[in-house]
């Protein structure tokens, strides 16, 4: 049985690996937003036993000896079926945009395309925005070395000029 | 209950409303306003909320009623449900631009209509761009300087005062000397109120690539756009920190919006603002004077009628926009003394429904330019906007996007979900070997969108649309939940607007190929309602346009009294003296700048005729 902390810690180092983004930006020791409880708790209300099926596979890795970062995307996302492969995508969407694209509409989304690869063949996929809060503390913005539109912390005139280097958005992790 | 209390009944809390209605209640006259929605919040928050929470970020989105049933789902509000209902761009896909359970807007084609606006307090302003355009001089005399489409009833010269005005009233940040093209010119002791926005990362790379090109003998220049955004903190406002949200929403204010000119109308105190009111029909009375405004009222969207009443005053105003104001106006059939609805003896109202029909294309850069910052554009190609080529096809202006690929592709939601899921819908994550586009993460994920994302950006050009009698907004059988009929929409591109469009794209790729961009702009799907062809040099080619938010041209303004026009050059009803139409639809023609500025321009003129009335009557 885990505590709520050590799920969190899980959480927060699994959703680090997969979105590429510094654990100290996902969970900053000064958090006033504290997005990570807010995607945890949706996740959770999603399908707690999935998640919890997640966060026990990243465990499990993590306490192999020599795990690789790469060997626990392997458990994730080709080793125990898709519902884990897409509740982690679903998990990294959520960092990076805001929104819940849910796992199952993920999976058909995929298949859908895969079926019919011309170029926009599809519509865009909905997903409800999980707070207000994620769109405005979005990563895909930032990934841009931008903003989320319609939340910039930049000043007047920024656009001029040539922004932060990236690993000042994302941490250093690349 | 009847009323007759006031000097100026206005129907319409836009730009023009407000503009009109803040001059008059300076000058002591007293004014009511009657908005078919919502009136002035107390500020912007719940606006936010809604943007922020909805999954669509569409033009409409944080403005009411709300687009979705219920809040924050995906599922779009029955207009028939609604006592004032408007369109949205959601609704112009080929599933369902002519659903009358999803779109306002009755819909007859052949094309759709792709604009859009709203009806609450502030206007379809609220979610405009910014661009403060004057028009050239030629836009005003494009019949008898090119021989198409007509000429307009007054001058540049005769605007020109009202531009410098407008400017003020608006608070247009500019550089004179930079505008100081294609023949505008300016007062010698005017300038704009506010220093000009500084040019993005993506105009410099884009000034940089059209030096020496030519089109049409015309050599190419990249110009800032005048914005009706602080470049300093003015009038109580700050200044603007490239929130790159000006659509839908400028979540600091720096961006001007109506509600500015609506709070000044109101503290005055002569100005009083009914929200929540339709107008439902123009009364006449025998001496073909307006005698009153027939209104409805409700409370909540989708409740029920609550009241109904007249108002009565000396004159009166209709300043709702383009769509709406000929909708109210063929709606006063007076009993049936006007079959045709009020202010058309010349059979006018509704005819030449116009906009900038708009060719979007996007490329990715050779290196970062880093979009998804700043103003949504800050500049633009303006060379293109006149020369001898209008004797053969529409002029356009080109906007310089600032948002990557937000426009076109919906990013960075679509690349996003390409990377993850591994997919390539947007056409930056192809397959590196054969086999599926590839799933990413960790840093790969992220230096892919990285990579992707900040070499984004797009070129907008807004082609000059032709006045088309045929291209009209009718009454249509269908009901609102108010029991008034909706508006239906005939519209279709001439042969010159489409040899317009087809230019454009050339002119598109053009500039991409100088600047090493690999175009990704996609062919349309032949049944997107949007989508049309055109003779080009080696056979027919596909395309689509955006609609641009410019609706004009619906009552349009005339020299003389012949049958060809709804107003005279002062906005006067040539069939009601007493009655005034404002706003865009006196437009003879869309011309090729962004509309706002001129509509300002010409409330702003309209307002001193109205005083001037009052003074004298």
């Amino acid at each position: 049985m885990t505590t709520p902390q050590e799920n969190m810690d899980l959480f927060v180092g699994l959703s680090a690996l997969l979105t590429g983004i510094d654990k100290t930006k996902l969970s900053p020791p000064l958090d006033p937003n504290n997005i990570k409880q807010v995607f945890y708790d949706y996740a959770n209300a999603q399908d707690s036993a999935a998640l919890a099926q997640l966060l026990g596979i990243y465990a499990s890795c993590l306490a192999q000896p020599g795990i690789t970062d790469a060997m626990v995307a392997k458990a994730v996302f080709e080793d125990s079926g898709d519902t884990m492969c897409y509740l982690a995508r679903a998990i990294m969407l959520a960092w990076y945009l805001g929104s819940w694209y849910a796992p199952g509409d993920l999976q058909a989304y995929h298949a859908n395309y895969a079926a019919q690869p011309p170029l926009q063949a599809l519509p865009p996929l909905s997903g409800p925005v999980i707070a207000a809060a994620a769109y405005t503390q979005g990563w895909a913005w930032n990934i841009a070395q931008a903003h989320p539109m319609g939340y910039s912390t930049f000043t007047f005139g920024y656009w001029g000029k040539q922004p932060p280097a990236l690993s000042a958005f994302t941490g250093a992790r690349q | 209950m009847s009323t007759n209390e006031y000097d100026v009944v206005i129907v319409g809390a836009g730009v023009s409303g407000a503009l009109i209605a803040k001059q008059l209640g300076l000058a002591g006259k007293k004014v009511l306003m009657l908005e078919s929605g919502a009136g002035l919040p107390a500020n912007n928050n719940d606006f936010m909320q809604r943007f922020y929470l909805a999954q669509a970020k569409v033009p409409e989105v944080p403005y009411t009623p709300d687009l979705f049933d219920p809040p924050g789902s995906n599922t779009l509000t029955d207009p028939q449900t609604q006592n004032a209902a408007r369109a949205t761009v959601l609704t112009l896909d080929k599933g369902s631009w002519q659903d009358k359970s999803k779109s306002y807007m009755m819909q007859q084609g052949p094309l759709a209509f792709g604009s859009t606006y709203e009806r609450v307090a502030g206007g379809t302003m609220r979610h405009w761009l910014g661009t403060s355009l004057r028009f050239v001089p030629n836009d005003f005399t494009t019949a008898s300087s090119y021989g198409q489409m007509v000429d307009w009833p007054i001058t540049y010269a005769d605007l020109e005062p009202w531009y410098g005005k407008a400017e003020v009233e608006i608070g247009v940040s500019a550089n004179k000397a930079e505008q100081s093209y294609l023949g505008i010119t300016f007062a010698p002791d005017y300038d704009y109120p506010m220093p000009a926005i500084p040019p993005s990362l993506v105009d410099d790379a884009v000034a940089a690539a059209v030096q020496g090109m030519e089109v049409d003998n015309i050599a190419l220049q990249v110009v800032g756009t005048p914005a009706g955004r602080n470049s300093q903190p003015h009038h109580s406002r700050p200044v603007c920190a490239g929130n790159t949200n000006c659509i839908p929403i400028c979540p600091i204010g720096a961006k001007y919006d109506p509600s500015i000119t609506l709070n000044a109308a109101l503290d005055t105190g002569n100005v009083e603002l009914w929200p929540f009111t339709v107008a439902k029909q123009v009364l006449v009375d025998a001496n073909n004077q307006v005698s009153g405004i027939e209104y409805l009222q409700y409370q909540t969207p989708t409740g029920p009628q609550t009241g109904s009443g007249t108002v009565t005053a000396a004159r009166y105003v209709i300043a709702a926009h383009a769509i709406e104001t000929p909708r109210l106006l063929l709606m006063s059939t007076n009993g049936g003394r006007f079959p045709n609805g009020v202010a058309n003896r010349s059979g006018m109202v509704g005819k030449n429904l116009m906009d900038h029909p708009l060719y979007l294309a996007w490329a990715l850069a050779p290196k970062p330019l880093y979009g998804f910052r700043g103003p949504l554009a800050t500049s633009g190609i303006e060379s293109l906007r006149d020369g001898p080529f209008r004797k053969q096809r529409a002029a356009f202006r080109i906007e310089i996007g600032n948002e990557g690929w937000n426009f076109s592709s919906n990013d960075p939601y679509t690349t996003t979900i390409d990377l993850i899921n591994g997919m390539n819908l947007a056409g930056l994550n192809p397959a590196t070997s054969p086999g599926p586009a590839p799933a990413l993460w960790g840093a790969p994920l992220v230096n892919a969108l990285n990579n992707a994302l900040s070499r984004q950006f797009r070129l907008g050009f807004l082609v000059e649309q032709t006045p088309d009698p045929a291209n009209c907004v009718t009454l249509s059988p269908e009901l609102d939940h108010l029991g008034l009929p909706r508006p239906q929409i005939r519209y279709d591109l001439s042969d010159y607007t489409k040899a317009g469009l087809l230019a454009a794209s050339e002119t598109a790729s053009a500039i991409f190929q100088r600047m090493g961009a690999q175009e990704y702009t996609s062919s349309p799907d032949p049944d997107d309602p949007c989508a049309f062809t055109v003779d080009a040099k080696h056979g027919s080619k596909l395309m689509k346009f955006y609609g641009s938010g410019h609706i004009v041209g619906t009552y349009r303004m005339g020299s003389k009294d012949d049958g060809q026009s709804v107003v005279d050059k002062y906005q006067r009803s040539w069939d009601h003296p007493n009655l005034f139409l404002v706003g865009s639809g006196v437009f003879p023609t869309v011309a090729t700048g962004n509309p706002t500025l001129t509509i300002a321009a010409l409330a702003l003129q309209a307002a001193t005729t109205l005083l001037s009335d009052l003074q004298t009557s």
